[in-house]
């Protein structure tokens, strides 16, 4: 993970510094406030990333180079193996969207139907499994 | 992190047959990386003929001086759409769709990070690109006032009519979903790398779809910033982008701040896929790897910088830092021309259709490049600022990147994607096709700037001495179309060809990709080499040639 947030961290750095030349220069205020903004999302991705090295403390398998495939056996994760809720997600986004255009009705109709399909979608693998079907997924 | 042993998932019991229903819910429903990835290819490749039609509707309007076939303002409508769908609709979400499918496997991982919201990021594109289009159905028509959208041109006095607010909010919906695309492709190459995957082992065209990422997170939210603020403005009177107020810069520094990491957004990961293909026919390992992985790193860093000097002529931006930045820009360019001169120097080259297309990309790409170093020079920008030299240049660019290595990558790929290999014989007749139309469609327009025809207009007179020129590259641009005809065919005629047997169908595949079948399993992987290199597949199928471990 240390090229990971070296790499961000040194990107942070760059647009920094970038910012106070062209501030030297004269530049003007929206490209200061881009390259300041660029320099703080970087930042943050350097700085959660090194903070979670620190916290995780050791070498992680993808990282040591005499690594074994086996090296890296245990949790895999859960991996959704099809799911119908980006579609309304997404749907109803855009049909807020298309309210601003067309009319405040729509927008409101799409606001509701995109809060249920969020909810849809992050509680998707939350509800509890029915007893006796735990391959459902 | 990650286990690949067997799952039991991956294994469909009963397999019944599939019917087009349940074929058509599989594929709106997945969550697979590969499948999404084809969904994007496929859609991006659509809206690549959407936006090529539009272009054969300018080039036979500018064929000969007068207004034969469209109105002015039909053909403002034309041009605005062409770019939107060329670079939004079509070579953005081709990179997405490249990464998709190609990512995971080159870094060991059985999926990307989030591969719901992988979903969510693909319908965002589907259906916000669909809404910008669709206002050519609209009653004012689309969008027209240019894809750049320069204020106060796109705001409501000046471009009424719901066709540009449908193109604001639908620009700003399909790159919500690019960004979260960014977002889905940093973590999967930070976290889901295979054990012994160190980032200096990962393959170029991986480390430039995660620079690419970075960009996109760099660029897309000041894109959504202005166009949100500019939607503002048109339909509730705010007075963001109200030249009175500045409102005019403002809107061009916001839309640069976005356009020109954009550039590279199309650039590297195209730039990625040439890198993959050099080494395989040339049977030798990339030259100077850590020095690619740095001019990209390079190329990354200094696009946020560079963004006014798409802004020369506004007489309101400080052109020596600009100039100078752009410059320096064309170093980490050159040094990546070095290094694919240097992987082919001395090897054993052999030109396959997938070589012959970055060939292509190669030349193009160089020639497009050189002609940004000129533009890159203010004195000589103001002279040929907004004529077909722009437009040349960029064509050159972009085209010779996005698309040359586009058909590269296609041909390469192919048998991963669907386990057949593409004709060849129809692949280079559809690459020379390609190639020469291409190059008589825009050299010209070289020309056709200098002597002064200015970008944008629908119409010249006859006086005006550009009608030779023009018809030249009207005819250009038919051959340029018909070339996509072999292409079509050759998918015809090889879908029932047999499968291939082996992983690395070429021979000398040196990423992860060629060590797992084509096409890939569900979760990409049955078993895994040990990675001790930057070529683990091709240590695995050569085990005799020693590459030197980094």
């Amino acid at each position: 993970m240390k090229a990971s947030w070296q790499l961000f961290t040194g990107l942070s750095v760059f647009y920094v510094l970038m910012a106070i030349v062209y501030w030297q220069i004269d530049g003007e205020p929206v490209g200061i406030t881009g390259m300041i903004l660029a320099a703080c999302l970087a930042g943050m991705v350097g700085f959660y990333v090194w903070f979670t090295q620190k916290r995780i403390g050791q070498t992680l398998p993808e990282d040591n180079t005499s690594a074994e495939i086996a090296d890296g056996a245990g949790e895999l994760g859960f991996y959704s193996p099809h799911s119908w809720w980006p579609l309304p997600v997404a749907l109803s986004a855009c049909a807020m969207g298309l309210g601003l255009v067309i009319g405040w009705w729509l927008t409101l109709i799409a606001l509701t139907s995109l809060v249920i399909s969020v909810i849809g979608m992050v509680t998707e693998y939350e509800k509890p499994l029915p007893v006796g079907s735990a391959s459902n997924h | 992190m990650t286990t690949y042993a067997e799952r039991p998932t991956i294994t469909m019991p009963g397999v019944a047959p599939a019917s087009k229903g349940k074929n058509f819910v599989k594929w709106i429903t997945s969550t697979d990386h590969k499948t999404i990835g084809y969904l994007y290819l496929m859609t991006s490749f659509a809206w690549f003929m959407v936006g090529g039609l539009l272009a054969l509707v300018l080039r036979v309007e500018l064929s000969r001086p007068g207004l034969q076939f469209v109105s002015t303002e039909q053909y403002n409508q034309v041009f605005t759409m062409h770019g939107t769908i060329m670079l939004l609709m079509f070579a953005t979400p081709l990179f997405v769709g490249f990464a998709n499918v190609i990512m995971p496997l080159q870094i060991g991982a059985a999926d990307v990070a989030f591969p719901r919201l992988n979903m969510l990021s693909y319908w965002l594109y589907f259906f916000g690109s669909l809404m910008a289009v669709a206002g050519f159905l609209s009653p004012g028509g689309a969008a027209s006032f240019g894809w750049t959208a320069y204020a106060p041109l796109a705001n409501s006095t000046y471009s009424p009519g719901i066709g540009g607010d449908l193109w604001v909010i639908g620009l700003a919906i399909s790159g919500l979903g690019t960004i979260l695309g960014g977002v889905n492709f940093i973590t999967t190459i930070f976290t889901m790398r295979a054990p012994g995957m160190t980032m200096f082992r990962m393959s170029i065209f991986s480390w430039n779809v995660l620079l690419t990422s970075i960009l996109v997170l760099l660029a897309f939210p000041p894109l959504a910033a202005a166009l949100l603020g500019l939607e503002s403005d048109r339909l509730y009177g705010s007075h963001l982008f109200d030249p009175a107020n500045g409102g005019a810069m403002l809107w061009q520094h916001l839309f640069w701040f976005f356009g020109h990491p954009e550039v590279y957004i199309l650039a590297l990961p195209f730039f990625g896929i040439a890198t993959e293909i050099l080494p395989v026919f040339s049977r030798k390992p990339i030259f100077g790897y850590k020095g690619l992985i740095a001019a990209t790193i390079a190329i990354s860093a200094l696009s946020v910088a560079v963004w006014a000097h798409h802004m020369f002529v506004s007489g309101q931006v400080l052109l020596p830092f600009f100039s100078f930045m752009t410059f320096l820009i064309g170093v980490p360019t050159g040094v990546k021309f070095f290094n694919w001169i240097g992987t082919m120097w001395r090897g054993h080259v052999t030109f396959e259709t997938p070589m012959l297309w970055v060939m292509g990309f190669l030349v193009t790409f160089l020639f497009g490049g050189l002609t940004g170093i000129i533009l890159a020079s203010p004195p000589l920008d103001f002279a040929v600022s907004a004529t077909y030299f722009v437009v040349a240049h960029f064509h050159y660019v972009l085209f010779g990147t996005v698309v040359f290595a586009m058909f590269a990558g296609f041909y390469f790929w192919w048998p991963k994607f669907t386990g057949k290999m593409l004709n060849e014989r129809l692949g280079k007749i559809h690459f020379w096709t390609l190639f020469f139309g291409f190059h008589l469609t825009f050299l010209v327009q070289h020309w056709l700037g200098i002597k002064g025809f200015p970008r944008r207009y629908a119409d010249y007179l006859a006086t005006d001495g550009f009608t030779y020129m023009n018809m030249v590259s009207t005819v250009g641009s038919f051959l340029l179309a018909l070339s996509m005809i072999p292409f079509f065919v050759n998918i015809w005629i090889t879908r029932k060809a047999p499968m291939v047997e082996s992983d690395d169908p070429w021979g000398y595949g040196s990423s992860l990709e060629w060590a797992t079948s084509c096409p890939p399993p569900r979760h990409n992987f049955l078993s895994m080499p040990r990675i001790r290199s930057e070529r683990p597949a091709f240590d695995l199928h050569h085990p005799h040639i020693k590459t030197e471990g980094h």
